[in-house]
């Protein structure tokens, strides 16, 4: 008869595999359910045509904690980042911007559009390098509880306050800026020309729906600053073997301390005994128990779906039912037979292992932004484009290669129409706007794969489409993320915990939500 | 040696807050001067004759934010000043013809509400007492000097002590509700309690006078919850006007500074601030004249007081920096319109007199999408083909502002961006004009025939009439970003500037525009505790 667990994961996604591994090798026995046929959740890699892997969603990975690679021995179970070195944002006229790792020629470049810009650019990398580093602390923090009358919460709270306020003054407020201004005024503070601009501030606005110039939209723009790789700050990266590499790394970390992995395992409902998870449910019928459940679902499934009615309070029912989620984004994945070539730097070459931003000014993003905010996807998105068997030439039969466009905005509520009606004619969009760059892009086009946010909805259960499990807006961070109460990782039910990117510290492939999680089970052990 | 010309404190500026600090500064038996450029007092917070035999609000409409506070330590309603308040707060018409009336009545705004949605209606009481609940919180914090960040001494720390403590009696629900709420978008939050439009725009679109921001914009309920900060009052906004127009107000304040020993100069221009040794030393009047006082404090907006009376070669290339990366970007221009006869208003229930239905707010703004598409213009640089219209008639509850039988008709028009692109607002201010009278054609048939005089004020004009630099009616949006102890600019302590004696005590410091009365009173308060130094 076989021994009984003492967790069940649900969801295989990176976060539930992290909090699989930790527990795991904390001696615990785990067990992983994950729905589909593959682990991974959004960060998988699929032979989608022969010959052909496509990250499918997620793409690119900076945020991964380095503690998590260190601890899990990430490196030893086969992950491997190459390193994204430039950003290439060609422009509808022909010019293009071209920033690397060659600061001089970073600097040279910018210049060509404003001398200005060119000599603050330094004081803005300086400036987001170390608000960067200011904040990852709290990445790896357990959120604190503003509301607590508990004498070591609140100590805890000025703890932290001491903290920020030993900042140097101009990098507290510079700091209290990023936490409520607009990603556009904010790099307009530094910058003046239009590609920069628009390229910057692109990273404010990825998963969430909003435009370059809503305030709240800076957050977002820092919390992609806050990738290290390899202990090299704000350094974007590629994973071998597309994403799916990673949650592989992490799935092999997980059974190495022992952790079982189940797949086609779609988990139909939490069982409570007594006011206690005890166990699940699957969509089959069979029933597991288990000492523990986390969940690295969103507070959709987590807190609704997965629930009989009446199991947690009222109140915290409407919470998980207003959480805003709002997926604004879409994924084109590109089949090509031979290199794309660029109108404005024709030629392959080392500008094509890059990411590619068709970001040409903030007032692009915002006008893609228009179409969205009434119900239709943008004509004229912004795309983040990389070609991945540029880095690593396994993704592709030789010779040919695969694209990754990351596109926004695709609202997911659409006023006209079912995404499934609508999904060729959005691909057809992201097609005529990257040929408009790629002028030989439809010639050696061989398959596109669509996916808009109703299907990552579908496949990979992300509600409304949000890559992050939820918008990462000042109302749903740090102590209110997913909601205020249940900020850390726990929930009314005892033995039942939330692991996933809908946690703090939220989105992008870190894994430290799943670890964080993990970590407070083991507290109440 | 005191000369004649030597004061206590000057007072730059008699707009509300600057003659509200000038009565705090005589009220403690400070020797007092107030300069106003304009030859009314009031600032943007005026009424003026602008047409033969009418008395005109030529800027701010509405006084429901003004702190009873303010009213009870100076006794201003000794002085003169009388609140009036409209039975409806907001009469919000309808793209197809009628209204919402919101009463001041909760039950009867509620009863109104129901027409539109029974859901809607049953939710209003529990919403009115979440936004007093809330409003009644930020007031603690909008009475206080904010913490000088990050020099925060143990003292001062202390000294919030009672403040957080009232802030942390709310409960841990309305708190969390509030952090939540704060950075929240307007059109979200209002969804998470109407599902009807009109009933979302109604409440909601009052927030958003004067910012330059769409209603889908993070951080807009803080300006939804700024208008409601006199809690109690109408319960989702507060409300109020002022017998004899904007302007009796300062004329209030004006006789409680002067009853107090103060002295108020209009048409007494400041061109510049003279310093000796980090001190302003003397004001010189564009006339020639110069004043000298132990402190000087400034209700111009920052940038005019540092940049144009001080001089940026006084101040370190951080602060210029800093003050030039303000955001003010007025996008609110206003017509005032004299009328031979009140307008009627398309499928307005005609059950109630007008002087009932029509005397509080009259909005035209149907839904948040309106708005949000009118804003859609102005981001890029154009007036918006179908803006917002926040409307009011004052005749209406005061008759004597206007010869008999003869109204006034004050409209906010959203958005009208000072930046334009392509063109500027000397060629555009016909085309705002036509394009507001149409829009007010197609709700008011007939009004156009009714005009008999208008005054067209578009941002550039509110920006060389009353100073407000590029038109911003807060000298300073009210963004989440340039609150508290970050307004004007968080290099600057709270109400000081980099010259030990000189202050700001306008609209862009904390707690910020509308006419509150408070960033003049914490300022001369912050004053009084220092003016030992000077």
């Amino acid at each position: 008869m076989p021994q009984k667990l003492d967790v069940i994961v649900i969801g295989g996604g990176h976060n539930g595999l992290v909090a699989a591994a930790y527990l795991a090798r904390a001696g615990k026995k785990v067990l992983v359910l994950e729905r589909r046929h593959v682990l991974g959740g959004a960060s998988v890699t699929e032979e989608v045509f022969p010959g052909f892997k496509f990250t499918v969603f997620s793409y690119v990975v900076s945020l991964l904690r380095p503690e998590i690679i260190r601890e899990l021995q990430l490196h030893k179970h086969g992950l491997m980042i190459l390193p994204l070195e430039s950003t290439l944002t060609p422009l509808p006229d022909g010019n293009y911007l071209y920033r690397d790792g060659d600061h001089y020629r970073t600097l040279r470049e910018i210049a060509r559009f404003s001398r200005r810009d060119a000599d603050r650019y330094e004081d803005y990398s300086h400036t987001m390098y170390f608000m960067a580093k200011a904040v990852k602390p709290i990445l790896s923090l357990v959120p604190p509880d503003p509301a607590s009358l508990n004498p070591l919460e609140i100590a805890r709270l000025l703890r932290l306050g001491r903290q920020y306020l030993k900042l140097e003054a101009t990098h507290l407020y510079t700091l209290s800026r990023l936490m409520t201004m607009s990603a556009a005024d904010f790099v307009e503070r530094w910058f003046e020309s239009e590609p920069l601009k628009g390229t910057l501030s692109a990273s404010g606005i990825i998963g969430t729906f909003l435009g370059p110039r809503s305030p709240g939209t800076a957050y977002v723009l820092l919390h992609h600053y806050m990738g290290e790789i390899d202990g090299s700050f704000r350094a974007w990266g590629f994973a071998r073997g597309g994403t799916g590499g990673i949650a592989e790394a992490i799935a092999r970390a997980a059974v190495s301390f022992g952790a079982q992995l189940r797949t086609n395992a779609p988990v139909a409902r939490l069982l409570v005994k007594s006011g206690k998870a005890v166990g699940v449910a699957l969509q089959s019928g069979e029933e597991i128990a288990a000492e523990r459940v986390v969940s690295s679902l969103d507070p959709k499934a987590t807190f609704l779906d997965l629930l009989e009615p009446g199991l947690i309070p009222t109140e915290l029912a409407d919470s998980a039912r207003r959480y805003t989620y709002r997926g604004s984004s879409g994924k084109v994945n590109l089949a090509l037979d031979a290199a794309p070539e660029l109108a404005c730097l024709p030629g392959v070459g080392r500008h094509l292992a890059g990411a590619i931003s068709i970001s040409p000014s903030i007032d692009y993003i915002e006008r893609a932004y228009d179409q969205a905010k009434y119900g239709e996807f943008s004509r004229q998105p912004y795309i983040d484009v990389i070609i991945p068997s540029m880095i690593d030439p396994d993704m592709a039969p030789p010779g040919k290669h695969v694209m990754s466009c990351f596109v926004q905005y695709a609202p997911y509520q659409l006023r006209q129409g079912t995404w499934e009606e609508q999904r060729e004619a959005f691909g057809d969009a992201v097609i005529d706007t990257l040929t408009e760059y790629f002028p030989n892009l439809k010639s050696i086009l061989l398959h596109r794969q669509v996916l808009t946010p109703w299907d990552m909805e579908q496949t990979i259960g992300l509600t409304q489409g949000n890559i992050f499990q939820g918008e990462l807006s000042l109302s749903q961070l740090f102590f209110l993320r997913p909601f205020a109460g249940y900020a850390r990782y726990r929930t009314p039910i005892r033995n039942y915990y939330q692991c996933g990117s809908a946690t703090h510290p939220g989105g992008g492939i870190s894994g430290a939500p799943g670890r964080l999680a993990a970590l407070e089970m083991l507290k109440d052990w | 040696m005191h000369s004649a010309n030597r004061y206590d404190a000057i007072i730059i500026g008699g707009g509300h807050n600057g003659l509200t600090a000038a009565a705090y500064l005589a009220k403690a038996g400070l020797k007092v001067l107030v300069l106003e450029r304009r030859e009314v007092l009031g600032g943007a917070a005026a009424s003026e004759k602008v047409f033969p035999g009418y008395t005109v609000n030529t800027g701010a409409l509405d006084s429901g934010i003004f702190l009873p506070e303010v009213v009870a330590e100076l006794r201003l309603e000794k002085f003169g000043l009388r609140f009036l308040q409209s039975q409806v707060v907001v009469t919000a018409l309808q793209a197809e013809g009628g209204d919402l009336k919101l009463w001041r009545d909760p039950q009867r705004a509620a009863g109104e509400i129901a027409h539109f949605s029974t859901r809607d209606a049953a939710r209003y009481p529990e919403y009115i007492r979440w936004i007093k609940r809330m409003a009644g919180v930020l007031r603690q914090v909008f009475l206080r000097v904010p913490p000088n960040v990050p020099h925060l001494s143990p003292g001062e720390l202390f000294s919030w002590l009672p403040s957080a403590l009232k802030v942390r009696a709310l409960g841990r629900k309305d708190l969390m509700a509030l952090l939540r709420a704060l950075p929240m978008p307007l059109t979200d939050f209002m969804g998470e309690w109407f599902e009807q439009q009109a009933v979302q725009a109604a409440l909601g679109a009052g927030g958003m006078t004067g910012v330059t921001l769409g209603p889908r914009a993070s951080g807009t309920v803080f300006n939804l919850l700024y208008q409601a900060w006199n809690a109690g009052q109408a319960g989702f906004r507060a409300s109020s006007f002022i017998r004899g127009g904007m302007g009796a107000l300062a004329q209030a304040l004006a006789e409680a500074a002067r009853r107090h020993g103060a002295e108020i100069r209009t048409g007494a221009a400041v061109s510049r601030l003279v310093l000796e040794a980090d001190r302003v030393s003397e004001v010189v009047l564009d006339k020639g004249e110069t004043l000298s006082a132990r402190i000087v404090l400034s209700s111009a907006n920052p940038r005019h007081t540092l940049f144009d009376l001080l001089g940026a070669q006084n101040l370190d290339v951080r602060t210029v920096r800093e003050l030039k990366n303000i955001r003010f970007r007025g996008s609110t221009a206003r017509i005032n319109l004299a009328l031979g006869a009140l307008p009627a208003f398309r499928g307005i229930d005609t059950n109630h007199e007008p002087q009932v239905s029509l005397a509080g707010h009259i909005l035209i703004c149907p839904s948040l999408d309106y708005l949000e598409r009118a804003y859609d213009d102005a981001k890029y640089g154009g007036i918006s083909q179908s803006p917002m219209l926040d409307m009011h008639i004052p005749t209406l509850l005061d008759d004597s502002l206007a010869p008999p039988g003869k109204h006034i008709l004050c409209i906010n028009i959203q958005y009208a961006p000072y930046h334009l692109r392509g063109t500027d607002w000397e060629e555009q201010r016909s085309n705002l004009a036509s394009l507001t009278l149409n829009l007010l054609e197609e709700y008011a048939p007939g009004i156009g025939a009714l005009v008999e005089h208008q005054q067209v004020l578009t941002p550039l004009d509110l920006e060389r009439e009353f100073g407000l630099a590029e038109g911003c009616i807060f000298h300073g949006q009210m963004t989440l970003d340039q609150l508290w102890f970050m307004r004007p600019t968080p290099v600057l302590p709270p109400y000081r500037t980099p010259i030990a004696n000189l202050y700001l005590c306008g609209a862009g410091t904390h707690p910020g525009g509308g006419v509150t009365g408070a960033p003049g009173r914490n300022a001369a308060r912050l004053a009084l505790r220092q003016i030992d130094h000077f």
